[in-house]
């Protein structure tokens, strides 16, 4: 435990709460009241600061699991592929009674009467193209059938690896980053890395000038690969070259956005790559610390990444002076624990500090000026920081030259949902149009299905109807450019494109929905999905989603009354541009879209009339005849309606 | 006022330009010229979240040219870029050609938005809240909201009637999360006890178990909550917060003087609040001396003058009641008399004991210090009011307090015939009740009444902190005034009129019919009151004196200080332990 605390500067101790709630966790299965104090009490904060996290972060439990406890993915890919019936099926195998859903509230686990198997529904696992997953322990079982979960947890070698893991890519495919991820001899240790001229771009920047680095890296026109698509170099321009405070570099691996599983093969089949990335980003922008910020249900990757520091430390890449370069630097793994917020950049930096990953308001807390510890830091994303090795390898102006103008590189696109072969892939910029991606690489839809609709970015993405014409300008020849109209099969997959077409590449998720999808449906899992994920700071989003979610809920139970779509949609305005961070429009672009281009089947379920406001008392159950609506249990601490009664708390 | 040096920023605010020094707040900056921008989370005194949403604006900047300059439209003024998405106007500072809007169509959209949020999941029961009349959610709701909910869905259920600490009641599903109370308790109260759990629309407001909000302050996180989420313990549901009266006024626990709000309904005292004075207390009190006015209504408060008569004492009228007391003291010379007054009075009260003590010839006269712990936020170590009125005003040559031993002495030996008490017992001198019962003459005015009261022969009621006017000098040198709130029950009398009344019958003094008199006639006399009138002390009060006037501070003062901390630090240990 101590360990964990070094990791931290001395007078930052709090930001290893975290890290010690999960030695904690693993070794005694819970947090107890007892942990509680005594981890207050270890890093000199209040029991309150603690209990904050606790309740805060989803995977830190205040319950005994059973023997073995099954987490269950509830998003949106999985759940299309029979997430709630496998859920259904554990239940059923073990005995155990799984309470209703608390309107996306805290999830809690229940556990089996013998104590033996306990169940949670978690949020998105990123592993949507091997669809439905669920975690037994610590361990990802992917593909899994829903009919025969109870055989998978009695022979949990039955687990089946990513098909894709064994095929050669597409031949659409251009792999940069992914170049190693499948190949048969293939190994995360850093032998293999070295094997195949590893570390060579490290030992090549270290004989440059940071301001070479930071220019190449601007010449590369490389953008963010984490959602946002902002300008890498500009960004690392923020940081002053003469910058007297530390300087802290963020590897952002918080990948939770519902449809992208890219970082996860990079941290499990790559870590090198990364590694060396993040050290060659280390010495452009001075940083002498680096955290890697690793999502919770990722244990596995966060041990691949320690073995790799730890290779990489043996073999001098980092720690003192490495390679010889006078340069110091140290790169630390800090584990999230299970909320989506944190990949928000600032959000993460709070929750990096110990504290609730509540995102800060900008300004005055740009993280280039006032980051982690109040220093300048940098966030990027996993496979921004993969390219930056790449953009050393080949020069800022030739790895320009791959993809489109302002929308340069190679990305990886994660496809999943209703088609035959979802995956990973990674293509040029803009050198695969959707239709492409859709019908050859992930191999079309099922037989006898048509495509009804696609969100291209990750869930927050406004999703693009199939039918729909989008009106894009295409550049020249000559450089000046035309407006064509183009059918969804004919948009390019880059940022520039997507944008135009009214949605966003974002994360790079592609969640593909068939003719068979009911679309309110579809959007009250992702409505459900930002309200359990909300961090509940700010105003809007936080009574927002959670109100965009209970309205698609009931119109989905029968209830719908004829003003539902647009209040929807008035929800969705309210809180999209308003709230602390871009949460906001995340959780309120998919309604706002759903809505929109899907009228007719949001009206046909909104046909009741409004019931009176008046007397006699009215309750959603009213409204809704079809089947019995559970109660919804109270706030999840039963400590509280004791505490009522006792007059204390 | 800012400094000369700082630079003025040219602001445009809803289509006129201003000028503000730099660093001013932009809410603050629209405050200041009349337009008010409505707020939760925000506070001038806390940090700045910008959590509620609530204060949303349209912000700008003068669009440039190719020389980089502002281009001007049609009226000379600078074009504005209008950002396209709403800023909130709490975290950002002015600059210059910022230009704000708070009242278009977009800004109003933002504030029935954000309303609506946070009404959808808050009770609508505002004729049982507590907070009704003062809640900002009534308020803006009218103001900016809309009348009819669209919501028709279940309400998320939270925890309520939740004793969060021994003087706080906290119910959840009122509250709206702004966390003005989390950071009043980082950054004021230094007592880190609140804070979130869960998340998202469940997300809770709480404290842990085994560490309740109990600090001092507590109750500050009760004024500064907009909505009925933090209520005091002692004050919800006993009145109507529109029946109460309001009276400024200042707290006389301490040295510190905090300036108040005293709320009253038909003379009872309903509660005390905190006046903003940043000279004094900025906008907090502390909860020792908020909730110190119960005594008013003690069953043994003093409600009739009395006289002793035949080994009793029994009720007379006041004119009887001074004129034996005057009768009494004239028996004796100056030397065989002592006065023990109090660091409670005011001013305008001792300077008329000074004068009754001239008139008599007394030498033996002094106030009694009254020391407590301390803290670095507010309340003082010293715990008279006036201590510093006192030291003035007595004109005293040494240290307040310094002349009482030898009074003990001296009327335990009985050497002292006539003992005048003012607001003090003689008992915690070490004066027995038997000594006191002895004294031929003893003459007692007080509040309540004690053993000591017991055994006087003329008895004054008079009257406490809210029921009197006068001024007083805190620790720092502020000259403050306290005015009534409530009229004295009973037969009890102010007690400037009370000793002028005995100072005339003793034959000392001319008249002086009102307190703004006794005033003018300290302001002659007292160097440091030169040249001012009652009214010159205002709301505010006026600093008197210089710090070199002020005491020195006693050899174990910091010796204290660090003990005090010392025993903080231990306490905090042992809770998180």
């Amino acid at each position: 435990m101590d360990e964990a605390v070094a990791r931290y500067p001395s007078d930052h101790r709090r930001s290893a709460a975290m890290p010690l709630l999960h030695l904690w966790q693993e070794h005694f299965g819970f947090i107890s009241e007892e942990a509680v104090l005594w981890i207050a009490g270890k890093l000199g904060l209040q029991p309150i600061n603690i209990l904050e996290l606790v309740t805060f972060y989803p995977m830190f439990r205040e319950q005994p699991p059973g023997k073995t406890h099954i987490r269950g993915c509830r998003t949106l890919s999985c759940a299309m592929a029979g997430g709630f019936e496998l859920m259904e099926n554990l239940c059923t195998t073990f005995g155990i009674q799984r309470p209703p859903d608390g309107d996306g509230m805290h999830n809690p686990i229940t556990v089996s009467a013998d104590g033996n198997y306990s169940v949670e529904f978690v949020e998105c696992l990123a592993s949507c193209h091997t669809a439905p997953v669920c975690m037994i322990g610590e361990q990802v079982h992917e593909n899994v059938d829903p009919n025969s979960a109870a055989n998978l947890v009695r022979n949990p070698q039955s687990a089946i690896r990513n098909p894709q893991l064994r095929s050669p890519p597409h031949s659409l495919e251009h792999r940069l980053i992914y170049k190693n991820i499948g190949r048969p001899d293939w190994t995360t240790e850093i032998d293999s890395y070295l094997r195949d001229g590893g570390y060579e771009q490290l030992k090549q920047a270290l004989t440059m000038s940071r301001g070479d680095i930071v220019n190449k890296v601007k010449n590369s026109g490389l953008r963010g690969r984490g959602g946002a698509g902002f300008s890498c170099g500009l960004k690392w321009s923020f940081i002053k070259p003469d910058e007297k405070r530390p300087v802290y570099l963020i590897c952002n691996a918080d990948e939770s956005e519902p449809g992208t599983f890219k970082d996860r093969y990079i941290i499990h089949e790559d870590p090198h790559q990364l590694l060396e990335g993040i050290l060659i980003s280390c010495y452009a922008l001075n940083a002498h610390t680096a955290y890697i910020y690793i999502r919770g249900e990722f244990p596995e990757g966060a041990k691949i990444l320690e073995r790799a520091i730890e290779e990489a430390g043996a073999h001098n890449f980092l720690g003192k002076n490495i390679l010889g370069s006078g340069f110091d630097v140290e790169v630390y793994v800090h584990r999230g624990a299970g909320a989506y917020i944190c990949g928000e950049e600032t959000g993460l930096i709070e929750s990096l500090e110990g504290k609730r990953g509540y995102p800060r308001i900008k300004p005055p807390y740009f993280p280039a000026v006032l980051g982690l510890y109040m220093c300048p830091t940098i966030v990027n994303n996993v496979e921004t920081l993969c390219h930056i090795k790449h953009i050393i390898a080949m020069g800022g102006a030739e790895y320009a030259r791959l993809g489109r103008a302002n929308n340069t590189g190679t990305r990886i696109v994660c496809v999943s949902g209703d088609v035959q072969r979802p995956g990973y892939f990674e293509i040029e910029v803009g050198a695969v149009t959707m239709g492409q991606l859709i019908y050859e690489m992930a191999g079309g839809l099922r037989p006898g299905r048509k495509l009804k609709a696609v969100i291209p970015g990750g869930s927050s993405a406004k999703v693009l109807r199939a039918d729909e014409k989008f009106k894009l300008k295409h550049r020249q020849s000559d450089g000046s450019t035309i407006e064509r109209e183009m059918s969804i099969d004919e948009i390019p997959m880059d940022f520039d494109s997507l944008t135009a077409a009214g949605s966003m590449a974002g994360s790079g998720g592609v969640m593909v929905l068939d003719d068979s999808r009911d679309m309110i449906w579809v959007l009250n899992n992702v409505n459900e999905f930002y309200a359990h994920e909300s961090c509940g700071q700010c105003t809007p989003c936080r009574e927002g989603s959670l109100w965009m979610k209970k309205i698609t809920d009931r119109m989905l139970r029968g209830g719908g009354v004829v003003e539902d779509p647009k209040t929807l949609k008035t929800i969705g305005d309210n809180i999209a541009g308003r709230t602390i961070c871009a949460f906001g429009e995340a959780c309120a672009w998919p309604t706002q879209s759903f809505v929109e281009k899907f009228p007719e089947e949001f009206a046909a379920r909104a046909q009741k009339p409004i019931p009176p406001p008046l007397p006699p008392e009215y309750t959603p159950e009213e409204l809704i005849e079809e089947e019995e609506i559970p109660t919804t249990p109270l706030a999840h601490d039963p400590g509280w309606e004791k505490a009522g009664a006792q007059g204390t708390i | 006022m800012s400094e000369p040096s700082t630079p003025m920023f040219n602001v445009q605010i809803d289509g006129v330009w201003h000028q503000f020094p730099k660093g001013t707040r932009v809410i603050e900056a629209c405050a200041q010229v009349g337009v008010f921008v409505p707020r939760y989370c925000y506070h001038k005194k806390l940090s700045s979240p910008g959590n509620c949403r609530m204060c949303l604006i349209e912000m700008g900047f003068p669009r440039l040219g190719a020389d980089r300059k502002p281009e001007l439209g049609a009226d000379g003024k600078p074009i504005i870029n209008w950002m396209p998405r709403p800023q909130i106007s709490c975290a950002q500072d002015v600059s210059e050609g910022l230009a704000v809007r708070t009242n278009s169509p977009l800004v109003k959209e933002c504030q029935r938005g954000v309303m609506e949020f946070l009404l959808i999941n808050h009770p609508l029961d505002c004729p049982i809240c507590d907070q009704a009349g003062e809640c900002r959610l009534q308020e803006f709701s009218v103001d900016y909201g809309d009348s009819k909910s669209r919501f028709l869905e279940n309400k998320v259920k939270k925890p309520k009637n939740v004793q969060i600490g021994p003087r706080v009641t906290l119910d959840d599903e009122r509250c709206i999360l702004c966390s003005r109370c989390i950071r009043f308790c980082q950054e004021i109260a230094h007592d880190d006890v609140l804070g979130f759990v869960d998340r998202g629309s469940y997300t809770v407001l709480t404290a842990h178990p085994g560490k309740r909000l109990e600090n001092n302050y507590s109750l500050n996180t009760v004024d500064i909550c907009p909505v009925g989420a933090l209520t005091s313990t002692d004050f919800r549901f006993k009145m109507r917060v529109w029946f109460l009266k309001e009276t400024k006024s200042i707290c006389t626990s301490c040295a510190t003087g905090c300036n108040t709000i005293i709320g009253s309904r038909e003379d009872v005292i309903y509660r005390q609040t905190p006046r903003e004075n940043d000279h004094v207390n900025s906008c907090w009190m502390c909860d020792f001396g908020r909730l110190n006015f119960n005594y008013l209504e003690a069953e043994s408060r003093l409600l009739e003058p009395q006289i002793r008569s035949e080994g009793r004492l029994v009720a007379a009228d006041w004119p009887v009641a001074i004129g034996q007391a005057a009768l009494q003291l004239k028996q004796f010379a100056g030397p065989e008399i002592a006065i023990i007054a109090s660091g409670r009075m005011t001013n305008e009260e001792l300077w008329l004991t000074s004068q009754l003590a001239k008139s008599l010839g007394v030498q033996m006269i002094d106030i009694v210090p009254r020391r407590g712990p301390g803290d670095d936020i507010l309340l003082s170590e010293d715990r008279n009011p006036n201590t510093n009125g006192a030291r003035l005003i007595l004109g005293s040559t040494s240290e307040p307090g310094a002349k009482l031993i030898a009074i003990a002495e001296a009327v335990k030996s009985g050497q002292i015939k006539a003992l005048v008490m003012l607001k003090e017992n003689a008992m915690h001198l070490g004066i027995s009740v038997e000594q006191l019962a002895q004294l031929p003459v003893f003459i007692a005015m007080n509040v309540l009444s004690h053993e000591a009261t017991e055994r006087a022969t003329v008895v004054l009621p008079a009257c406490g902190f809210a029921e009197k006017r006068g001024s007083m000098i805190n620790g720092k040198g502020r000259l403050q005034r306290l005015n009534r709130a409530v009229r004295p029950p009973g037969n009890a009398c102010d007690d400037w009129e009370i000793l002028r009344d005995l100072l005339q019958a003793i034959g000392g003094g001319d008249s002086l019919p009102s307190i703004e008199d006794v005033f003018r006639r300290i302001s002659e006399t007292v160097p440091q009151f030169a040249g001012l009138s009652s009214g010159d002390v205002g709301d505010l009060g006026v600093h008197i004196l210089q710090i070199e006037e002020l005491p020195p501070m006693h050899p174990s003062d910091e010796e204290n200080i660090e003990q005090a901390v010392a025993i903080q630090a231990r306490r905090r240990a042992v809770r998180s332990h």
